[in-house]
């Protein structure tokens, strides 16, 4: 199957200012792919780019098979910009008729049910509405043509919990039925439920592309057992992933990376009373990449005083 | 009626109907003085505007035959006043096809719908077209009741001729708004470039006209194309106006290919 995005060398410069710098990305169909970053790293401008409000300084791009210039492709998006502005007097509910019209045609119940499924209400001039209130048009009108790709900025940017809950089951639901989707976040915590794999991008550079289920199996656990008896420290050294070993009569604590195989197996020859094991710790993952990169920065800058300007 | 154009239409609505109020009350405000003038031969006569310096009288376009209906209507409504309103008017709504929605981010989601951005510049001018010949056809049917009303004796048709200079004289400078808004994605140089045309322009072909040293430039003044050919004495003056029209078109599409190959929002 083709690729839904397919970039090569993508960059982009605002004057001398960088935007994004050699993106080489695919995303795949039917996939999930959160877009992670830091403020100012480049995502909006990804985003823009595939959309084709700004163009590239040099590299390709294609977008469902195209050039994201051809609007026939814009059609088959949904989009919900980083800053959406929506003002003046109008309401959302003609807005949103509006986009629907030229985006050839949307059910009016359709939009109802998602209006209700996200509590928006559509009566309202939309210069009065509230940021959140704001943020949940933009969502209907991404979301109410059921477009084969959906690209969403920020999207859970001043919902409350309940409405971002909904999103969520949202694009489950988008994912499930074969569409493919790319959400921009600051954090991970906020698109790892539903992101299959993520992007991190730094400073205008892609700096990983991870499966969120193999960053999972690689995350680091705490992990405490509390058996009936104090256990001997040596049956436990040495095992395949475990870290930071701590055994203090009958209580052992420690982290492990990857499976939790071979310490289940050696904790299973002694009486097991109690185990904790926390949630695997993403965040500090993707932290550990923004700290990654500090290095590989530094790296760059070294490189480029050695090149001849 | 294509989805951006209706739209548009519709946003405009309520300025369009400010517009039309405003100059149509300009209109009758000024309409309404001429019977008192044309009985008062010796104060507002030849005789009494000679006195005003040559220079003044040139930039308010002659002042001849002020007391008469055609001279009355011509001097102070289709001269300067007149025109423009519609200038300003047609600026605005220039600006507001590109310019406005650019500099308040509402554009973004515009240029991601599925439409041509060459067919989305095109759509924005023909709403500024319609909504500018609204006004003009609504300020028309009053300038014709009130000149019937108030006694002008000018013929219909050259009163038609004369407001529809106006309206091409305002839909270049819309064009030209939208043109400079397409490039530069901002209100203030749109505002600027018309400002300078606009006025320069005006006083280029009024005051140049006795003037060698800068006579030549009348013939890139856009008011030569209106005033030069005195369409309420003489008609439509038919070459001038399909310079102006051909101009506003030539300025479209300067606007879609500067809008075509820039970056939006930056
Ligand atoms: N219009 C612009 N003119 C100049 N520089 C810009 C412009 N837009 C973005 N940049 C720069 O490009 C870089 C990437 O910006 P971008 O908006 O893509 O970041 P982002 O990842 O979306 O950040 P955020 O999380 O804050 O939304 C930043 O350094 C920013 O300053
Ligand atoms: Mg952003």
């Amino acid at each position: 199957m083709t690729a839904v995005v397919r970039t090569e060398g993508l960059t982009k410069f605002y004057g001398r200012r960088r935007g994004l710098e050699d993106l080489d990305l695919e995303i795949r169909p039917g996939e999930v792919f959160g877009y992670l970053g830091p403020n100012g790293a480049g995502k909006t401008t990804t985003i823009r780019l595939l959309l084709d409000v700004i163009r590239p300084t040099r590299g390709r791009m294609s977008v469902l098979g195209s050039d994201p210039r051809d609007p026939a492709v814009r059609g088959r998006i949904g989009y919900l910009p980083g800053e959406l502005a929506l003002e003046g007097r109008e309401k959302a509910g003609e807005y949103l008729a509006f986009l629907a019209g030229v985006r050839g045609g949307v059910s009016r119940d359709r939009i109802a049910a998602l209006a209700e499924r996200l509590e928006a209400d559509l009566s309202v001039p939309m210069g009065k509405l509230s940021k959140g209130n704001k943020q949940k048009v933009g969502l209907i009108q991404a979301f109410m043509h059921e477009p084969e790709f959906l690209i969403l900025d920020e999207p859970t940017g001043g919902l409350d919990p309940l409405v971002q809950h909904e999103f969520l089951a949202m694009v489950r639901e988008v994912r499930a039925a074969g569409r493919t989707v790319l959400m921009s976040s600051h954090v991970l915590a906020e698109v790892e439920d539903v992101a299959d794999r993520v992007g991190i991008v730094r400073q205008g550079r892609l700096v990983a592309v991870e499966d969120v289920a193999a960053l999972r199996e690689k995350a680091v656990r705490r992990v405490e057992f509390h058996f009936d008896a104090p256990v001997p420290r040596e049956e436990f050294e040495d095992l395949p992933g475990v870290r930071d070993l701590r055994v203090e009569g009958a209580n052992l604590s420690c982290t492990i990376d990857g499976r939790p195989d071979a310490l289940i197996k050696a904790a299973a020859r002694f009486t097991v009373v109690h185990l904790v094991s926390a949630e695997p710790d993403l965040e500090e993952i993707f932290l550990t990449y923004y700290s990654e990169e500090n290095e590989e920065e530094a790296r760059h800058a070294r490189a480029g005083v050695q090149e001849p300007a | 009626m294509p989805a951006l154009v209706s739209k548009s239409l519709r946003d405009h609505r309520r300025s369009l109907i400010r517009w039309t109020i405003g100059i149509g009350a300009f209109f009758t405000l000024y309409l309404s003085f001429y019977p008192n003038i044309s009985q008062n031969q010796e104060l507002y006569g030849e005789a009494a505007l000679k006195k005003f310096p040559g220079a003044m009288r040139d930039l308010m376009g002659g002042l001849e035959g002020f007391t008469t209906g055609v001279g009355y209507l011509h001097g102070v409504v289709y001269q300067l006043f007149g025109p423009m309103l519609f200038v300003v008017c047609a600026a605005v709504l220039g600006n507001q096809a590109i310019a406005r929605p650019e500099e308040s981010g509402t554009l973004e989601l515009t240029v991601t719908l599925p439409i041509d951005r060459r067919r989305l510049v095109a759509e924005r001018f023909a709403a500024l077209a319609l909504g500018l010949l609204g006004v003009a056809v609504a300020t028309f049917l009053l300038a014709w009741g009130l000149s019937a009303a108030v006694g002008t004796g000018v013929a219909v048709d050259r009163i038609l001729a004369a407001h529809t200079g106006v309206f091409l004289l305002g839909l270049f400078f819309g064009a030209l708004s939208l043109a400079v808004g397409a490039a530069a994605g901002r209100r203030g140089p749109a505002m600027a470039v018309v400002g300078v045309v606009a006025v320069g322009g005006y006083i280029v072909e009024t005051m140049g006209r006795n003037v060698d040293a800068v006579s030549w430039l009348r013939w890139v003044s856009p008011f030569h194309y209106y005033l030069d050919g005195r369409p309420l004495y003489q008609g439509f003056p038919v070459g001038d106006y399909v310079v102006l029209a051909g101009a506003a078109v030539v300025l479209l599409v300067v606007a879609i290919l500067a809008f075509d190959r820039r970056d939006i929002g930056v």
